[in-house]
């Protein structure tokens, strides 16, 4: 059984997150232990087993995103993030700009920033920042609006593991100019 | 989740880090990323180009420490070896030599990709 199926939904991304929510609590209090301790151990284990699929269920489906992770594994029948067969190309500009900017940061971990290097890393995080969300927005709009009107699934799909890629790398590379800025903020208070 | 030896050796005294520039004559770039995590990660060789054969090869590697050192091991391993021959080299040889977990295959991976984008880079030059 899916996480889709456990909530007895079809395999589509527009999901009304206060339905789910109130599903899951019906289907906690079913499945809950704690409410079948007088059942017979094997009764029990099965129940655990459904609370525990359950709870992961959830997980994976309350988030907009995370629910497309999810799905595309689940279309390409894989259980986690290896194994991954077609590997979504990235834009060769998008790899040579993260290249970039962690060459930049390289030098800054090494050798310090002064104020101008300070606000030229703040914009471009900021800008990256703002790429990042476009990217999610993307993801959960248009795109999963895409798959559930279940037009061409194949090209989807392929356009939501080439998304998630990006917005992997964009992440990645604004986690790593966070780090460099807060690290040499405090050695500059420090002077 | 603990590195095996190999793997922190490589971590700990990368080999080959550098680059060479890029249209300098024999020199193949790969450049190439893991959407799994968002590494980056840049191989690149430098083929006499009376022998095929790989005199020298850099790498730089933005990751976490399997992919830093499945990058400097391949550049170990490229260094010697004809462009035929490099090609052959897969990313289970790096698997095995490093003792890389399973969560950590993709790194292996991403160091065979840009193996072969180097290679590949090479030899849209040079053809």
């Amino acid at each position: 059984m899916n996480y889709f199926e456990v909530f007895g939904l079809e395999r589509k991304l527009g999901i009304d997150a206060a339905a789910l929510q109130r599903r899951f609590y019906e289907l906690s209090r079913q499945s809950h232990p704690d409410f079948h301790q007088a059942a017979p151990a094997e009764e029990q284990a099965r129940i655990l087993d459904a609370s525990a699929r359950l709870n992961a269920a959830y997980r994976a489906l309350r988030d907009p995103i995370a629910r497309v992770e999810y799905l595309v594994r689940l279309e390409e029948g894989r259980e986690t993030k290896e194994g991954d067969t077609v590997k979504p190309k990235a834009p060769p500009e998008l790899l040579a700009e993260m290249f970039e900017i962690q060459e930049a940061l390289q030098e800054a971990r090494a050798g310090g920033l002064d104020e101008a290097a300070r606000e030229t890393l703040s914009a471009q995080r900021e800008r990256l920042v703002a790429r990042r969300e476009a990217e999610e927005a993307r993801i959960t709009g248009e795109l999963s609006a895409a798959w559930d009107a279940a037009a061409e699934r194949a090209k989807a799909l392929a356009s939501f593991k080439a998304a998630l890629a990006t917005r992997a790398y964009l992440r990645t590379v604004i986690d790593d100019l966070t780090e460099v800025l807060e690290a040499t903020d405090v050695a500059h208070h420090r002077h | 989740m603990a590195y095996s030896e190999k793997v922190v050796d490589h971590y700990n005294n990368p080999r080959n880090v550098g680059s060479f520039t890029k249209d300098t004559p024999g020199v193949g770039t790969g450049l190439v990323g893991a959407p799994e995590c968002g590494d980056v990660m840049k191989l690149q060789i430098k083929v006499n180009l009376e022998t095929g054969v790989i005199e020298d090869a850099k790498f730089k590697t933005f990751g976490c420490g399997s992919a830093i050192a499945s990058s400097s091991l391949a550049t170990e391993w490229l260094k010697g070896k004809t462009v035929d021959e490099a090609a052959k080299i897969k990313n289970t040889d790096i698997v095995n030599e490093l003792k890389l977990p399973p969560v950590k295959i993709h790194c292996s991976v991403l160091a065979e990709d840009a193996i072969k984008a180097a290679l590949a880079d090479y030899k849209e030059k040079h053809a």
